[in-house]
């Protein structure tokens, strides 16, 4: 399941009797939720890249209600059986979705022509507790994947229960120990695929930087560094390292956000740059210009979007 | 013509002694099977109506958006 992160699981007496009592370890903030952790790093380097065109329409209905449009007409990969080659079918896409964002309930609702669906919905049920639920339906047997998460917010810590299909289950747990530091913990288990695993993690946050890491038991080991250098510029690395596989990855990307535009650049360790630009043009409209070269691959990925409403 | 009578009621006996067994195992097979069959009704409600069901829901918050709105392209 994709963005499942390895679990890992960190008693909570642990966690808890690092307070000491210098800073007011009692009215420690909230930690972000930890699937979140390296929300600004991941925000910075990993843009969502495409290539061909690409629209996206939001028709409003109302505050709360709208439809959104999205059309990409371009090539896509199909698995290649001889490795180092590169196959593209030209192909366009068109999803339609219906979205209802109210401030204690969402439900998101998107289908492809395919009849593909791709559901999600939240609902706080009370200030800290809230539900989630995600879901990719298709009309094939067996290929459809849902997923039920509940989380508690407490004064300065998150916890979280997944239960998927598949006999998936996870929990997680983060915590804020100083007023900077937020150490967390994850555990998961697949049935059908008879994995287990636990993870920890660990996040710093101060006005002008942080660094996160997670480290896996299914071998994967992640640390990144987000440097804000002025407000409108912040630069970011990132490493990835699998122990299992011993495949190592790391990339140095910037991000600097303009009032009326946005441009994120990237190069990798894999020999493969990529940049992004968002331009407001005006109200309700924005360009989208992406680019992602792979030397290495000489695999060559250019996009142009427009996002409407 | 009698022979083929016995072999039939031969038969009964056995699949009823046959169901009285699989009797006892049964109940949490029927709560498997129930609840396999209501989670492939629910797949398949949720596969159709979960985009109705967001429409009639955003059809009915308000501001209460009109009809035409919805079927109009602009």
């Amino acid at each position: 399941m994709a963005g499942l992160s390895p679990p890992i699981w960190t008693p909570q007496d642990d966690a808890k009797t690092k307070v000491d009592e210098k800073v007011d370890y009692s009215k420690l903030p909230c930690p972000v939720i930890y699937e979140e952790l390296h929300r600004e790093a991941f925000m910075s380097l990993k843009p969502e890249l495409f290539e061909g065109f690409r629209v996206d329409f939001n028709k409003m209905m109302n505050q709360k209600f709208f439809f959104s449009h999205n059309l990409l007409m371009g090539p896509t990969e199909i698995p290649s059986r001889t490795p180092g080659k590169i196959l593209k079918v030209s192909s366009s896409n068109y999803e339609f979705g219906a979205n209802f964002y109210d401030p204690k309930f969402m439900l998101m609702g998107r289908i492809t022509m395919d009849g593909k669906l791709n559901a999600r919905a939240k609902c706080d049920l009370t200030d800290n507790f809230s539900v989630k639920a995600n879901a990719q339906l298709t009309s094939e047997a067996h290929k459809s994947q849902g997923l039920f998460c509940f989380d508690y917010k407490g004064s300065d810590y998150r916890t979280q229960v997944q239960l998927g299909n598949g006999s998936l289950f996870s929990a997680n747990y983060i915590q804020h120990v100083t007023p900077h530091l937020s150490l967390g913990g994850e555990v998961f288990w697949i049935g059908e695929q008879r994995r287990s695993g636990v993870g920890y993690a660990a996040r710093y946050e101060t006005d002008k930087m942080i660094a996160s890491g997670q480290v896996a038991s299914s071998g994967l080991a992640i640390m990144n560094y987000v440097q804000k250098v002025s407000e409108k510029v912040s630069l970011a690395t990132d490493f990835m390292y699998n122990f299992l596989s011993r495949d190592v990855t790391t990339s140095v990307g910037y991000d600097i956000i303009l009032r009326q535009c946005r441009l994120r650049g990237k190069i990798d360790s894999n020999g493969v740059t990529s940049a992004y630009l968002e331009d407001q043009v005006s109200m309700g409209l924005r360009l989208l210009l992406s680019a992602e070269v792979d030397h290495v691959k000489k695999d060559y990925k250019f996009g142009l979007g427009v996002n409407v409403g | 013509m009698e022979s083929t009578i016995s072999l039939k009621l031969k038969g009964k006996g056995k699949g009823s002694k046959g169901a009285s067994s699989s009797d006892d195992k049964s109940k949490f097979q029927v709560v498997k099977e129930w609840s396999n069959w209501s989670l492939k009704k629910a797949k398949v409600a949720t596969h159709y109506g979960f985009i109705p069901l967001i429409i009639i829901i955003g059809m009915n918050s308000d501001p209460k958006p009109h009809l035409f709105q919805l079927l109009s392209p602009v």
